[in-house]
């Protein structure tokens, strides 16, 4: 029997450090209609957002916490205790050598801008509430293609802005996506005009560095027809006594044509709550495409979701999930197909190891009237020991005679036997283990661009180890 | 030296004895068989050699070249030169053949040397012509789908790729039909010689036509109880594995 | 037994048209022993305490809620006894039967009785009424057991609450009945409510095959059935019951059933569902002992506005116990089908083997089907898998056979009848396997009238 003990963290403990808080602002603990007057005032709202965010307000204490089919984890939260707004003050700069010493130094222990000089073609940098820096390759600017902050978004562009933020995920969506719209602050708005093929991927980092604190990033993505853009996000946490909550709301916009990839390679520290909504639109022929990978976080929330709105739109969501000790990975998928022709393809795996707890739920939404139209979903799980679990709930519905929907999903394991079998090849216990999950794995690293499918497969090797032995 | 010494081997399995002072000796070179009807401790001896963990040594010794092997764990087992081709081979979902025998050629190789790829494929292409296996095979999941013949030739290509110096078939002739089994024996064939050991456990004489041991040791509850040439495979198929039973002097089991 | 005798003495014992919603009035004879009598009023105070069930209950995820509404319905006098003869001469089932109960509107009408060898071996197959007095412990002991987990509380309190009669079938330790037994449940009275009730009880090694079949005397009235059945399969027993369910479509029908597998016993459930305009099945088999293993099987044919909602849960309580769903919908005119299902492997359950399949043909643009397959596993060594799909008729099947000759209308009901055929085939009688066949002959046929 494959022996547990599940002490992983060598990885995590590269984003495992913290240096003192020196905010300017900080916008105190607990939520109230004062605390979004205080993130109003510091970030100079314009009006609109500020009734927009009290209007949420409302929403979020209307809502009751979705415990009655989500795990009850989540009762750990207390809105009270938890600090919604914190900054240094600071503009975002555009050159790295602006970027305060302290926070500098945390992006570089992480890798940035290294890999920005490698082959991005921008960054966006976000401490705790707010964007630190933000860059954008000058050739990629000059295709007119806007990377900024939402912040700056919202009063350079507002006739973009205002047009699609809050469409695609409405204020009341769920509880977190109303939480979100009350005291949003970061993310990214990017825009990119027709026919603009942005060729290199734009990244943004989120760190959290502050304990008892919430990142309510907002992230808004247009690409115009004909347009195509690859994003990447990353993200970590240092490991604080007490739970930390990230709940982003990121809304992306395909127009006719047009081709989104969005990638996540979120490695919370695991004491965070990761609760997050994401969803596109995809107009005629558009394409809309999640690749979501979440290693960290305590407790994940995740069903990236995309509107077919237009004839021949494609959704897609390739999704792996690595629950280690004591995290539930809580992800899925949904996908609204609301047009002819419209066809989407959800590709899930997830590793449960020693306590882990990997859970699938999927919805898919075929109405009536409807001709042609294709789902294809395939959800595999992998357990590893004894006492991790691993669940799926998906909702299918179709109507009509003219779609075809297919669902399908597995468990397996990595049974002692196999093990066995390798080591009798000279493999050691970890070297077999690990050789089994990445095959389990494999085909979907593969989506990955190039360099995170390299990291992500050494990031899986490094979660394994101390998994056996 | 040059040989896997097997001394009054003792096994057990939750506390029942399955194997029951067992010894016998495999020099280099040579090729043993052992028979014996169902349950009587065959399969077990080949796990108990590879170092599976559901069984327990209660006393016993197996030298392999000198050293006793039930000190090592299975892996180093296997990169002393023990290789055990399974009867029931595990699929390893995803991970091809290719990726999965150059991690088991590079686990023999000293630490910091890097396999040469151009190598290791020129050497696998090799085995592969020689076991008339066809190239594609490289690329898929290990035995994940294959057919019980493709199941047994992957086996004997390891051996082939492996160059151990002591290999245990276990079965190797079950769910085998007559074609494949020729070409299996044939993969065992040419990989005899003076470096090579092989102990070909079996419960049926026919793999006997196609791989001749130099010796035969029939194996009743838990010890060999008889021990000859090749013609003894023949008298077994014969007169049946009771006979075995009946020349035995102690009295049968309940 | 004389069934004007039964009439005449049910008659008194019955009030007379109560909504069922006033609660269960107290009977002036009540033969009944006390016992009863108490659990049926305490089930009524727990289906008061109960809240409807809400579309945003998980359980009732899809579900039409609104057709719950229970306030037409009442109990129903026992039948004239010109209408009992004509449901008796109706109540035609199987050529070969060793025992057959026949209800209507919950009135006992008539027994087949078995043969004097089952009986001498100690097999029980008797009305609810009798069983409770004649095998008071035994009938006790299962009585009503096993919770309704699925959503259903409040309906299984109500059963408790109203349940008259219904079947009590017990098979000793190592009997063997080789031919199956039948019941016969009819609703009869315009917006009667009838709570059916099976209780079998099969003991180790024993065999035995029961099939029910429940009916409408007309077709355009409407009624409300609220039915458990209930199996107990002992250690290396063997159990298949098939229920057929083809009411009228005016009927509202909510069908609860619990299966307890022991060690190295098989239970088959093959639920066909017809009629009704809004049927929910729910349907657990809780693997309880090693080596169990229960299959479950479904086929619904939905037309104009039907719905059928299934809930399902194979519950592996024990390693190495093995379960397989499958459960095929073929959907026509606006029919809704909803499937829940869930696999759950508990932490002990090591090595246990779980497969669920659900499979739509939607055969009109209206039609829809919602599918929610589920796993939950958290044991080890445990090889599970579900699927879903829901699509339509090929149409080169189609057009093969159009190219053959056979008119469009005949086309489509071979291929359906081949669609569903997979379910019936897991059947190993080829008698029970016609019989099936023949029903839903019937509703194509009354379908194309």
């Amino acid at each position: 029997m494959v022996k547990q003990n599940t002490t992983l963290d060598i990885e995590r403990n590269l984003g495992n450090f913290a240096y003192p808080e020196t905010h300017t602002h900080d916008a105190g603990t607990g939520l109230t209609e004062k605390t979004i007057h205080y993130i109003s005032d510091v970030k100079q709202d314009p009006d609109w957002v500020r009734e927009f965010r009290l209007k949420a307000l409302q929403t979020f204490l209307s809502k009751p916490m979705p415990t009655h089919w989500a795990s009850k984890d989540l009762e750990a939260i207390v809105f009270d205790k938890i600090r919604y707004y914190l900054s240094g003050g600071i503009q975002p700069k555009r050159t790295w050598e602006e970027v305060p010493d302290d926070v500098k130094r945390t992006f570089e222990r992480l890798g940035i801008p290294e890999q920005e000089r490698k082959f991005l073609a921008g960054v966006e940098a976000q401490f705790d509430s707010e964007a630190v820096y933000s860059n954008i390759k000058k050739a990629v600017g000059e295709q007119g293609v806007i990377f900024v902050g939402s912040a700056d978004g919202l009063k350079e562009h507002p006739e973009i802005f205002r047009k699609w933020f809050g469409k695609v995920i409405p204020t009341g969506d769920n509880k977190f996506s109303a939480l979100n719209s009350a005291v949003f602050s970061g993310g990214s708005f990017i825009y990119v005009p027709p026919g603009v093929k942005v060729k290199h991927p734009l990244q943004a980092y989120f760190r959290i560095n502050a304990e008892n604190f919430g990142q309510f990033e907002r992230t808004l993505i247009i690409v115009d027809e004909g347009a195509e853009l690859t994003y990447m996000e990353g993200c970590t946490a240092p490991k604080f006594n007490t739970a930390t909550l990230h709940s982003a709301v990121v809304e992306l916009v395909a127009m006719k044509g047009a081709k989104i990839q969005y990638i996540t390679v979120q490695n919370w520290s695991n004491n965070v709550f990761n609760l997050v909504t994401k969803r596109g639109l995809a107009h005629e022929e558009a394409e809309v495409k999640w690749i979501d990978c979440n290693i960290g976080s305590r407790l994940t929330m995740k069903y990236p979701g995309v509107v077919m709105k237009g004839r021949k739109a494609r959704g897609e969501v390739i999704s792996i999930a690595l629950a280690g000790d004591g995290q539930h990975q809580d992800t899925g998928a949904k996908m609204v197909h609301a047009a002819d022709e419209t066809t989407s393809n959800i590709i899930s795996k997830s590793i449960s190891i020693g306590t882990g707890r990997a859970t699938y739920r999927g919805l898919v939404h075929v109405p009536k009237h409807l001709k042609n139209c294709k789902n294809n979903t395939e959800c595999d799980a992998l357990l590893i020991n004894a006492n991790s679990r691993t669940d799926t709930y998906p909702a299918i519905t179709v109507r009509g005679t003219g779609n075809a929907v297919q669902h399908e999903a597995s468990v397996s394991q990595v049974s002692a036997e196999q093990i066995f079998y390798m080591q009798q090849r000279g493999l050691t216990e970890a070297q077999a283990m690990s050789l089994s999950v990445n095959g389990f794995v494999n085909d979907l690293v593969r989506q990955f661009p190039m360099e995170y499918s390299v990291e992500l497969k050494r990031l899986i090797e490094l979660e394994m180890e101390g998994s056996v032995g | 030296m040059d040989q896997l010494v097997i001394k009054d081997l003792h096994v057990s399995i939750d506390e029942q004895e399955i194997i029951r002072g067992l010894s016998l000796t495999i020099p280099k070179g040579e090729v043993h068989a052992i028979m014996g009807p169902n349950g009587s401790g065959k399969s077990t001896l080949a796990k108990v050699l590879a170092g599976h963990p559901d069984y327990t040594v209660t006393s016993g010794t197996v030298l392999m070249n000198g050293e006793n092997v039930l000190d090592f764990e299975p892996d180093e087992r296997a990169r002393k030169g023990l290789f055990l081709a399974f009867q029931y081979p595990s699929e390893i979902p995803g991970v091809t053949i290719a990726n999965f025998l150059r991690a088991a050629v590079q686990a023999r190789m000293p630490e910091g040397e890097e396999l040469e790829a151009t190598d290791y494929y020129a050497e696998l292409y090799k085995k592969m012509d020689l076991l008339g296996m066809d190239r594609s095979f490289t690329s898929r999941s290990v035995n994940e789908g294959f057919s019980g013949g493709e199941k047994k030739r992957n086996e004997i290509l390891q051996m082939a790729m492996l160059t151990p110096e002591f290999a245990v078939l276990d079965e190797t002739d079950s769910g085998l039909d007559i074609d494949a089994l020729k070409v299996v024996a044939q993969g065992v064939n040419s990989l005899r010689g003076p470096k090579l050991g092989v102990l070909l456990i079996t419960h049926y004489q026919r793999l006997l036509n196609y791989i001749v041991p130099d010796h035969v040791h029939v194996m009743v509850r838990g010890r060999i109880e008889l021990s000859g040439g090749k013609e003894l495979a023949l008298q077994l198929e014969e007169k049946g594995y009771d006979w075995v039973r009946d020349d035995i002097t102690e009295p049968a089991l309940a | 037994m004389d069934p004007s005798a039964v009439l005449e003495k049910t008659a008194a014992i019955v009030p007379e048209n109560a909504a069922i919603l006033g609660g269960p009035q107290s009977r002036g004879d009540d033969s009944r022993p006390a016992w009863f009598g108490d659990q049926q009023q305490s089930a009524w105070t727990q289906f008061q305490s109960l809240p409807m069930p809400v579309r945003t209950d998980q359980a009732w995820r899809f579900s039409n809620v609104g057709a719950l509404d229970l306030s037409p319905f009442s109990l129903a006098r026992p039948l004239a006894e010109a209408d009992g003869r004509e449901v008796l001469e109706r109540s035609v089932g199987l050529d070969e039967t060793c025992g057959r109960l026949v209800f209507a509107d919950d009135h006992f009408l008539e027994r087949d009785v078995l043969s004097e060898k089952l009986r001498n071996a100690g097999v029980i197959f008797q009305p609810l009424e009798r069983a409770m007095i004649e095998h008071e412990d035994l009938f006790r002991r299962h009585f009503m057991s096993q919770p309704a987990t699925l959503g259903s509380a409040k309906f299984a309190a109500l059963h408790e609450a109203f349940v008259r009669s219904g079947t009590f079938l017990y098979v000793p330790r190592g009997v063997e009945v080789e031919l199956p037994l039948e019941t016969f449940h009819w609703l009869h009275a315009e917006n009667a409510a009838i709570f059916p009730h099976t209780l079998v009880v099969a003991d180790e090694l024993s065999k035995v095959t029961l099939v029910e079949y429940f009916r409408s005397t007309d077709r355009t009235r409407p009624g409300f059935a609220c039915g458990v059945n209930d199996l107990i399969v002992g250690a290396g027993a063997k159990v298949t019951y098939i229920c057929a369910q083809d009411w009228s479509d005016h009927t509202l029908s909510i069908q609860i059933n619990a299966t307890t597998v022991a060690r190295d016993a098989t239970a088959l459930n093959l639920h066909l569902g017809l009629g009704g305009k809004y049927s929910r099945l729910e349907s657990l088999s809780r693997l309880a002992g090693e080596g169990a293993h229960s299959d479950m099987l479904a086929v619904a044919i939905g037309t104009e506005t039907q719905e059928f909602d299934a809930r399902t849960l194979q519950d592996h309580a024990s390693p190495h116990t093995f379960s397989d769903l499958l459960f095929k919908n073929a959907l026509t005119g606006s029919a809704r089908n909803t499937f829940g299902g869930l696999i759950r492997v508990e932490p002990q359950a090591h090595f246990t083997d779980a497969y669920q399949k659900v499979r739509n043909l939607l055969l009109s643009d209206d039609a829809e089907a919602n599918s929610m397959p589920g796993l939950e596993i958290l044991a080890d060594n445990v090889k599970c898998s579900h699927g879903a799909t829901s699509g339509q008729l090929d149409e080169d099947e189609m057009f093969y056979l159009l190219a053959r000759g056979i008119p469009a209308p005949v086309a489509r009901e071979l291929l359906v009848g081949g669609f569903l055929n997979e379910v019936l085939e897991r059947l190993s009688d080829p008698v029970l396997v016609a019989k099936l066949e023949a029903l839903i002959a019937a509703k194509f046929a009354r379908r194309a009238r």
